[in-house]
């Protein structure tokens, strides 16, 4: 047993003192740190500032200057009531139009909104019944900024406003912010209907959906007008909109949604136990080379046997695997508190599966035995194989054998999916403990996980008694790389 | 005391036989050298001695016990093919091996520091393996060998890949542990280190036993060969098998290569001609190297191998 253990701490050490090591540690973190602030940076979701120049007369810039108003007042009544629902916080005001979820705010209920205090008055509501872990709502970010317009820009003819805008659209001076778009409406808009939009790039879809809506508006209303309907028939005309009923799962509720929390936590699992493994397991096999290649193998067989040199290697693997698990779920961890809390309410449905010590006994058995049955493939290959290059003609099936149906297998738990091909993939032992990993969130019976881990157990039990006979008569063997023929016969060679 | 003994051990693979039916005894202290050419079965044996691979056939008995890893602790080994793992520094490894042979932690180090020391390498004691010069290596490997101060010290073709500084040295190791009473048996094919070390020796042939014994009993295996200048050939004397004429007479004296038959002494030869008057003015016995016995024993071919 001490000759294990010192061969699975010298494996250890090797493997955690490559660079390569610690590269995969932290790239996992990293890119799931990197991705969501590249993300934000990609979206470019700045607000976009926008100008208008209204000569017409008819407060069309007011008439979009109110109409952004309203759409971001909307949104954030909307967000604010998807909170209030998350948090369950309705007891702060139940009659507050923040405490339905149910409906798609009309602008008498922005208006109304806005006519008790706001955000402002709604947070102090709330602040006084949620509980101190609940994280501070985070209002969304305004799409548009309507910025002034100058009024030596309002007095330049219309024909001389490409040259004027250019100062504005394209500033000469890095410190000074470009304007994002600018509408003009000319004085003749009401005859013509024709208004103009400069844009530093490709305009956004939604300002300009915002302006036609505006617009149109407007262009019907004095349509109707100039054929003879009174002022406010003419505007109700206009803006007559029905009212809409929506019907919403509650954030991490409906069953798609529901599923897919669900199954974070045990896709998330099998990912990382296959991650792990693959890294792990090449690392394993790339020591294992370097001794045959190294002609090492003697020396340390005349100190240890071949099966305490194999479980040791074992060993150290697995103990190399776990740290990496270990260290991304603390980071994980710490992802978490540090967003207070936020990530593990939101995973709080992930977490229900996963409660039972049944199931967090078959997560564990399911890694370590799914870590070995798989690891000691990678053994025997290296110690088949006098070079990397050599190793690789092994590597490369046997990783498609091990990865595609479970890529297909993940892609189906979450496309929501319960096919036979995942019942297949279930039974075959060497997928397993991924697709029972996997299968966790969205419920597979008690009677299945310990079928199929018995099932898996006998599997290992047989594997280490064939492969580990591989592994012994490999390590001093000399000569052509073996083909399948000669690896069956050495399985069948007595130890 | 038998250190290592060999019953009629046999190893087989498949239809080839590496080792047919070799038997012999270490005693303790000795230096035993086990040779032949390549593919004698020199390494096979040896690697059945350290429990790597199994006899087909026959008994091994190491230090009073079947061969296993529990030897460990009191055997060193230097195999043949060497290498190191080289990510490990020059200390690590050797108190990795320590460790593998019953050492603790603490006692592997020391004892692995004091050898890099002797070995010159103190200042290289963190450096890893891959930074290491050839030589340096080489001793590195050897103090994994002889860090448990091993009652047995096994050496497979040790001074193979040796650049001359570093033979010197493992020459010298040999002798210190051997005066330090343990057992030291290494095979070789050079014949040169074999007559200088080995106190007993052990000729192997396509895994057949050919010769066991001392240096002495070894050359006593061939016929005694003379040098002799006379005025007549040799040929009709009593006991002689051969006589080859050597350069040109020199005033009617002729050197002769005498080769004598299996079993007659030169002083028995050189006792008839001083008896029957046969005028000699040298009369030199040529010692026959271990090499010659070699090849006598072993074959011409093999030995050129």
């Amino acid at each position: 047993m001490t000759n294990i253990l010192l061969v699975a701490a010298r494996e250890f050490r090797q493997i955690t003192a490559m660079r390569s090591f610690w590269f995969t540690l932290l790239i996992l973190p990293l890119a799931l740190a990197i991705g969501p602030l590249s993300a934000k940076f990609l979206n470019d979701d700045d607000t976009d500032r926008v100008m208008i120049v209204d000569h017409s007369g008819a407060g069309e810039a007011h008439s979009i200057e109110q109409r952004l108003s309203l759409d971001y007042e909307r949104d954030l009544l909307s967000e604010l009531s998807r909170h209030v629902q998350r948090y369950h916080l309705e007891r702060a005001d139940p009659a507050a139009l923040w405490a339905q979820h149910d409906r798609w705010y009309s602008p008498a209920d922005v208006a109304s909104f806005r006519a008790a205090g706001g955000l402002d008055a709604a947070l102090a509501k709330i602040k006084r019944v949620a509980p101190p872990d609940i994280p501070d709502f985070d209002p969304p970010e305004r799409d548009f900024d309507l910025v002034a317009t100058p009024a030596a820009l309002v007095s330049v003819p219309e024909g001389q406003l490409d040259s004027a805008l250019k100062p504005y659209l394209s500033p000469a001076s890095k410190d000074r912010k470009p304007i994002d778009e600018v509408l003009l409406v000319p004085a003749d808009f009401a005859s013509t209907g024709a208004a103009r939009l400069w844009a530093r790039g490709q305009p956004d879809s939604t300002f300009v959906a915002t302006l036609q809506d505006v617009l149109t508006r407007d262009l019907r209303t004095g349509f109707l007008k100039a054929h003879g309907l009174s002022p406010d028939a003419a505007e109700q005309a206009s803006t007559i909109a029905p009212t809409l009923a929506i019907s919403v799962p509650p954030p991490g509720g409906g069953a798609r949604e529901s599923m897919l929390v669900r199954s974070i936590l045990p896709l998330a699992a099998a990912y990382l136990l296959m991650m792990s493994l693959i890294l792990s397991g090449s690392w394993m096999l790339q020591g294992t080379v370097e001794e045959r290649s190294n002609k090492l193998l003697e020396t340390v067989l005349a100190c240890v046997s071949p099966n305490e040199l194999m479980y040791g290697k074992l060993l150290g693997t697995v103990a190399v695997g776990l740290s990496m698990v270990v260290a991304w779920v603390a980071c994980g961890a710490i992802a978490g508190y540090a967003t207070h809390g936020a990530i593990a309410d939101m995973i709080r449905p992930a977490i229900a599966p996963l409660t039972s010590p049944v199931t967090i006994a078959a997560l564990i058995y399911l890694f370590i035995v799914g870590y070995v049955a798989i690891s000691v493939i990678f053994l025997a290959i290296g110690s088949m194989s006098d070079s990397m290059r050599e190793a690789q003609g092994y590597l490369m099936p046997v990783m498609f054998l091990i990865l595609i149906p479970i890529t297909l297998l993940m892609q189906a738990i979450v496309g929501g999916s319960q096919s036979v091909a995942i019942e297949v993939i279930t039974w075959v032992p060497i997928w397993t403990p991924f697709a029972v990993l996997a299968r966790l969130g969205i419920g597979i019976p008690t009677w299945e996980v310990l079928a199929t881990g018995l099932l898996l157990a006998i599997f290992t039990i047989v594997e280490l008694i064939l492969l580990g006979r591989v592994f012994r008569s490999s390590l001093l063997a000399q000569g052509q790389r073996p083909n399948l023929r000669e690896v069956v016969a050495r399985m069948r060679a007595a130890g | 005391m038998g250190v290592l003994s060999l019953d009629h051990v046999t190893k087989r693979f498949g239809k080839v036989v590496a080792v047919d039916d070799l038997s012999f005894d270490v005693a303790e202290g000795e230096v035993f050298g086990f040779l032949g050419g390549n593919g004698a079965g020199k390494t096979t044996s040896l690697r059945m001695v350290l429990d790597i691979i199994r006899p087909t056939s026959g008994r091994i008995e190491v230090l009073g016990r079947p061969p296993g890893r529990e030897n460990a602790p009191a055997i060193g080994f230097l195999p043949e093919e060497r290498g190191l793992y080289r990510q490990m520094t020059a200390i690590d490894t050797i108190t990795y091996f320590g460790r593998l042979k019953g050492m603790t932690a603490s006692d592997a180090r020391k004892e692995g520091e004091a050898l890099l020391d002797r070995f010159g390498l103190a200042a290289n004691s963190g450096t890893t393996v891959d930074k290491l010069s050839k030589g340096m290596a080489q001793k590195v490997q050897l103090a994994t060998a002889i860090v448990n101060r091993p009652r047995l010290l096994i050496l497979d073709e040790p001074f193979s890949g040796l650049d001359p500084v570093n033979q010197g040295l493992l020459e010298e190791e040999i002798r210190r542990v051997s005066v330090a009473g343990a057992t030291v048996v290494f095979s070789t094919h050079v014949m040169q280190h074999a007559e200088r070390l080995c106190q007993k020796l052990l000729l192997l042939a396509r895994g057949r036993k050919k010769f066991e014994g001392t240096l002495e009993q070894a050359r006593e295996e061939l016929p005694a060969r003379l040098s002799v200048v006379a005025r007549s050939s040799p040929m009709s004397l009593k006991g002689v098998e051969s006589a080859e004429p050597r350069g040109s007479a020199d005033d009617g004296w002729q050197e002769w290569d005498v080769r004598l038959a299996p079993g007659v002494r030169p002083a028995d030869l050189l006792e008839h001609c001083t008896a029957t008057g046969v005028p000699l003015r040298r009369f030199e016995e040529r010692q026959a190297s271990l090499h010659d016995v070699f090849v006598e024993l072993v074959g011409r071919a093999e030995a050129q191998q």
